[in-house]
C-alpha cells in the first residue's frame, strides 16, 4: 500500500530522537512525541496493526535520511505507553502485533451508532463489508475499518444491546437496535 | 622668630591644625554642592530631553540604545525607577513589557528546547506574538538583553549567556552554566548543533573527563540530547540550535 506522506514533526528528522533519552524529563517529552507522532502516521495512512518485527521495513520507525531507526524495544514500551490510554492493545501472546487506535474503541461505537441512528437504519442487517466498505460510507470516519477492530467496536455495542453480530459461514453481518 | 614651646606654643599648634581641617572641609563641602547642583541640572536636561524624545525612545531601537547609555553614565536607571518621574514617560514599561514577553517565549518553548533559546528566534517569535499593530514599535536585541537581564532579581532562573561575536542564549531554568558548558554551546553551534567529548579533546583540547561531565551536566539539565546511533561516538545535541526545532512553528 503506497503510503501517504504525512507532516513529520521536527524531532522525526533530529537523531537523538532515535535514541531513548536517559534523562527522565527529556524522555518523558520524548515519549511523548512519539505517541502522538505514532497516532498521527498510522490515521493519515489508516494503519490498524502495527508489527513491531516489521517495523524497520515503512518509514514510521526509521528514518533512511538520517539512518536512524527506533529500536523494537523502544517501540514495544512507547506502544505499551499508548495502551494506557486505550489508543492501543495488543493481538498476540508475544506482542509482536499491535492494534492501534487513534480513536479509541468507545470513541468508534458512538461514532458508529450515531451513524446508525443519523441513517435510520436501526433493525436491518448490515453486513460487515457494507458498514465500512460500502458507498454509503466512504465518507465516513470508519470507512476502511480493519475487520477485527470493527468486531471489538461492535462487541461494545453488543454489550449495550445496542446492536447484535451475526457472525454465520456465509454472512458476517450486524443487526443495530 | 622664636619656637613655640611650651603649652600656648601647642595649643596655637593644635587650633591652626583645627582651622585648616574646617577649611579643607568647607572647600569639600562647597565642591560637593556644586557636583551635586551640576549632576540636578545634568538631570533635569536628561528629564527634558527624555520627555521631548519620549516618542523616539519608544519607537526608535538606537535611540533607545543610546540614551539608555546617557543614563547609566551619571548613574540613573530608568528602568529600576517605577514611581516617580520616570514611570511618567513609560519607559521602564517598556521594559517591563518586553519582560513578561519574553517570559511568555520562554515558557512556550521550554517543552521543545529544554530552557534554552538563542537571542535571534526569541527575538523572531516575539516580534510575531506582539503582533503588526504594535510594529512601529522595533525591538532590537539591545532592547532584549536588557529587559532580560532584569529577569535576573528573580533568582538564578534567567541568565543570558554570551557566545561571542553579537550572539546569545538566554536560558530559562534554573542551574548554573559555568564557562565550559558556555564554550560547548559555542562549538555545537558551529557543528550542525551537536558534538561528542572527542570533538571537545581534538578542537579544543580538553581533557576527556572535563569534556565528559560538562556534557552530562547539559544532558541532566534536559539541554542536551543523546545520540547513540553515530558509528563513531556517543553525540550530543542540543535542540535549542537545531534548525529544525528552531523554526518549528509548535
Amino acid at each position: 500500500m503506497p503510503e501517504v506522506d504525512i507532516e513529520w514533526p521536527w524531532q522525526y528528522n533530529f537523531p537523538p530522537f532515535f535514541t531513548l533519552q536517559p534523562h527522565p524529563e527529556t524522555r518523558s517529552k520524548q515519549v511523548a512525541a512519539w505517541k502522538s507522532l505514532i497516532l498521527e502516521y498510522c490515521e493519515k495512512n489508516k494503519i490498524y496493526v502495527i508489527d513491531v518485527r516489521e517495523s524497520s521495513q515503512g518509514p514510521l520507525f526509521y528514518n533512511s535520511t538520517i539512518n536512524r531507526k527506533l529500536e523494537q524495544s523502544v517501540i514495544l514500551s512507547i506502544l505499551s505507553e499508548l495502551q494506557k490510554t486505550d489508543n492501543s492493545a495488543p493481538v498476540d501472546k508475544l506482542n509482536n502485533r499491535w492494534e492501534i487506535y487513534w480513536h479509541t474503541l468507545e470513541e468508534w461505537a458512538s461514532m458508529i451508532y450515531d451513524y446508525v441512528l443519523g441513517q435510520g437504519i436501526q433493525n436491518s442487517v448490515l453486513t460487515l463489508h457494507e458498514l465500512v466498505q460500502g458507498e454509503d460510507t466512504a465518507e465516513e470516519m470508519f470507512f476502511g475499518m480493519n475487520q477485527e477492530v470493527l468486531l471489538k467496536v461492535l462487541r461494545l455495542l453488543e454489550k449495550d444491546r445496542k446492536c447484535e453480530v451475526i457472525l454465520e459461514d456465509d454472512v458476517q453481518g450486524v443487526k443495530f437496535f | 622668630m622664636r619656637r613655640g614651646i611650651g603649652l600656648g606654643a601647642i595649643k596655637k599648634n593644635k587650633y591652626e591644625q583645627e582651622k585648616y581641617k574646617d577649611k579643607g572641609n568647607e572647600i569639600q563641602e562647597n565642591q560637593f554642592e556644586q557636583m551635586t547642583k551640576q549632576l540636578e541640572v545634568f538631570k533635569v536636561n536628561l528629564e527634558e530631553f527624555a520627555t521631548k524624545h519620549k516618542n523616539e525612545i519608544r519607537k526608535n531601537s538606537e535611540f533607545r540604545k543610546q540614551f539608555q547609555e546617557m543614563c547609566a553614565s551619571i548613574g540613573v536607571d530608568p528602568l529600576s525607577s517605577g514611581k516617580g518621574f520616570w514611570s511618567v514617560l513609560g519607559i521602564g514599561d517598556f521594559y517591563y513589557e518586553l519582560a513578561v514577553q519574553i517570559v511568555e517565549v520562554c515558557l512556550a518553548t521550554n517543552a521543545k528546547n529544554g530552557g534554552l533559546i538563542s537571542l535571534d528566534e526569541l527575538r523572531t517569535r516575539l516580534i510575531r506574538a506582539r503582533g503588526k499593530n504594535k510594529s512601529h514599535q522595533e525591538i532590537s536585541k539591545d532592547d532584549l538583553i536588557r529587559a532580560a537581564k532584569k529577569l535576573k532579581i528573580f533568582g538564578s532562573g534567567f541568565n543570558v549567556i554570551p557566545m561571542g561575536k553579537d550572539k546569545y542564549m538566554v536560558q530559562s531554568v534554573p542551574g548554573e552554566l559555568s564557562m565550559d558548558h558556555s564554550v560547548i554551546l559555542q562549538q555545537a553551534e558551529k557543528n550542525n548543533s551537536c558534538l561528542s567529548v572527542s570533538y571537545l579533546e581534538q578542537v579544543l583540547k580538553w581533557e576527556k573527563e572535563r569534556g565528559e561531565k560538562a556534557l552530562e551536566h547539559m544532558v541532566n539539565q534536559g539541554l542536551a540530547w543523546i545520540d547513540l546511533q553515530n558509528c563513531k561516538d556517543k553525540m550530543y545535541y542540543f535542540p535549542s540550535l537545531f534548525t529544525a526545532c528552531i523554526n518549528s512553528t509548535n
